[in-house]
């Protein structure tokens, strides 16, 4: 049999000096951002139920959650997702606690990505949720948040904002069946205009259902700055649209008052394969990693489904992405080498001045090598420029690499 | 890293010849494409654009990565390939169809024995037959996919179809369309929004010429 011990599996890797300190400080600014502005943390297990995963509501990908057997023999799933535990979380545990409740979270989601796609299994997220509240407020904060969150990451960053709400309204109108609605969605997320042409054209469609044909083409040519909104209203008609559009314009006019205008992008034809998804979704790009760093939305039917009923928004970093981009933007500065390293044939000595450079603020490191040449090569190798010798009379001498 | 130049990647052969003559079209410098030698990298001067050229999946592998804006790519590819990016155009050239063929007189749908068909397109086939609900076994084929029917390995063949001469030739006939084919333009879901202008300006120049 073919052993595999010395690799790791596919879509996962080892992390070494550098991008560990670049994660870590990604994590650290955002789990700062979100503790100062009063979210309180969660950690949820990596291991949960399948059926957390699985309805309608919360109908996760089966094919791309990792599963294993408890010794009951139940189906179980590595996390892939935080939203869903947290909403469990609040309808359970925290059932009896005030709304709105404001969480945050840094673990690592799983899933199965199709073989060499070259994409990540193991995903290290970093996020809030706001549960309960009034709906455009928690939407703002929500919003406001993670342009500061990915400011942080990256100054050359973008925010975007969707609305599920409105190819759901216009499906709840439109009669179709299943397939149809379903194949709609994708097409509009993946911006296939030639097929949506193909099927929304004017031959294809009956003149009563022309409307929502027009609606289906335009949605995903919908993308750009807020002119995009007011494009919209010419092909969006009624009263639940024009509600719509007129608070995705106040949004977007809120915003402008605390994020640069360039910033915020609206693509009402952003649509999320996530079921829980009900009204603004949002997605934040950074420049460097091909997909978005940030994504997030309002879901207002996920508590319902677990037996609260309340609405919440909410969203979450690729932390490892994010620290991806900046290594590769600026990664000497991650690269960290001691200052000092100390040798001594007598231990004690070595760590004893050891720990009195660490308390003058060096970062001092205990050869623990045989022989002074030895710690000169060692000292070489890994850019250490100065070594201590602590001497049997107490002495220390310095010398310079 | 940053600020590097917009990169499209083109699909070698056939579609690359005519991914140029589209660029040409619309007012492009195409000299360095036309002699490229042995180079995988080329450019397009005036517009501080480059050229990729690669195999079919690997222009979307290379979008979907997003070390490559945009992407020219057969829809055979997208539909067996799959990935994240977003569809906008039909380039309206490489047209053919995907085609399930049979040896002449047969009845593919006959009787109730589970059906064998033989592809270089297994995604495809698959969903082909799903969406009918019909239990079919898949065997992929390198090569001439032709073959499979004749020697009795499969009862039947998914296959691109042009002219349908080599079907022809070997006894085969269309049983049923399975979809159709032409070059798409494609392009990464965050380059769109980050490089909107720059984008959007090609694919208008694009979309009139198409017109």
């Amino acid at each position: 049999m073919k052993r595999n011990d010395l690799l790791t599996p596919e879509g996962t890797r080892d992390l070494l000096f550098e991008e560990c300190a670049a994660k870590r400080e990604i994590s650290e600014r955002l789990t700062g951002l979100f503790e100062s502005s009063g979210y309180s943390e969660v950690i949820t297990p990596g291991l949960e139920f399948f059926d957390v995963f699985n309805g309608y509501v919360r109908d996760f990908p089966q094919e791309m959650m990792y599963k294993l057997v408890d010794g009951k023999n139940r189906l179980m799933v590595l996390r892939p997702d935080s939203t869903i535990p947290i909403a469990r979380l609040c309808a359970t545990r925290l059932r009896d606690e005030k709304l709105p409740l404001k969480l945050f979270y840094n673990q690592n989601i799983y899933m199965v990505n199709p073989k060499d796609s070259g994409r990540d299994d193991e995903i290290s997220q970093c996020g809030i949720e706001i549960l309960g509240g009034k709906s455009d407020a928690a939407d703002f904060e929500a919003l406001v948040l993670a342009a500061k969150a990915l400011e942080m990451c990256d100054e050359d960053y973008r925010i975007e904002i969707g609305d599920m709400g409105i190819f759901a309204e216009l499906m709840a109108e439109y009669e179709c069946s299943v397939e149809l609605a379903v194949n709609t969605r994708s097409w509009i997320e993946t911006k296939n205009l030639p097929k949506l042409d193909e099927v929304y054209s004017s031959e294809n469609i009956p003149e009563t259902d022309k409307c929502f044909a027009e609606a289906f083409r335009a949605l995903p040519r919908l993308f750009g700055g807020v002119e995009v909104l007011e494009k919209a209203k010419e092909v969006l008609h009624g009263e639940f649209f024009d509600k719509k559009l007129e608070s995705l314009e106040q949004l977007y006019e809120d915003l402008s008052k605390v994020i640069p205008k360039e910033k915020i992008r609206v693509d009402l034809g952003l649509l999320s394969r996530k079921n829980y998804y009900t009204g603004i979704i949002f997605r934040g790009y950074v420049e460097g990693y091909g997909q978005p760093a940030l994504s997030g939305g309002r879901y207002d039917r996920l508590l319902g489904d677990f037996g609260r009923d309340a609405g919440a928004v909410g969203f979450a970093v690729n932390v490892e992405a994010v620290a991806r981009v900046l290594l590769q933007k600026s990664g000497e500065r991650y690269k960290k080498h001691p200052n000092v390293i100390v040798w001594s044939e007598e231990p004690v000595l070595a760590l004893k001045h050891c720990t009195e450079l660490i308390s003058a603020g060096y970062c001092a490191v205990n050869s623990v090598l045989g022989t002074i040449e030895e710690t000169r090569e060692y000292a070489k190798a890994h850019g250490i420029k100065r070594i201590d010798t602590a001497e049997i009379d107490g002495k220390i001498k310095s010398e310079e690499v | 890293m940053e600020n590097r130049k917009l990169r499209i990647a083109l699909t070698k052969g056939r579609i690359e010849e005519k991914a140029v003559s589209l660029l040409e079209e619309i007012g492009y410098d195409v000299t360095d494409l036309r002699e490229k030698g042995r180079r995988l990298i080329l450019s397009i001067p005036d517009e501080d654009i480059e050229v990729v050229l690669a195999k079919a999946a690997d222009v979307i592998t290379y979008v979907e990565h997003g070390v490559c804006d945009l992407g020219v790519v057969g829809k055979d590819t997208i539909m067996e390939h799959g990935g994240k990016f977003f569809e906008i155009a039909d380039l309206n050239f490489g047209k053919c169809r995907f085609a399930l063929a049979v040896k002449k007189g047969t009845d593919f749908f006959a009787g109730y024995g589970v059906k064998t068909v033989a592809t270089k397109y297994p995604n495809v086939t698959r969903n082909f037959f799903e969406k009918k609900g019909i239990d079919v076994d898949i065997v992929k084929i390198e090569g001439s996919v032709e073959l499979a029917p004749l020697v009795g390995l499969a009862d039947g063949i998914v296959d691109i179809v042009e002219t349908g001469t080599t079907l022809k030739e070997n006894g085969l006939e269309v049983c049923e369309d399975v979809a159709y084919i032409s070059a798409r333009l494609i392009v990464n879901t965050v380059s769109l929004k980050l490089k909107q202008e720059r984008i959007q300006e090609i694919i208008d120049l694009i979309e009139e010429k198409l017109k």
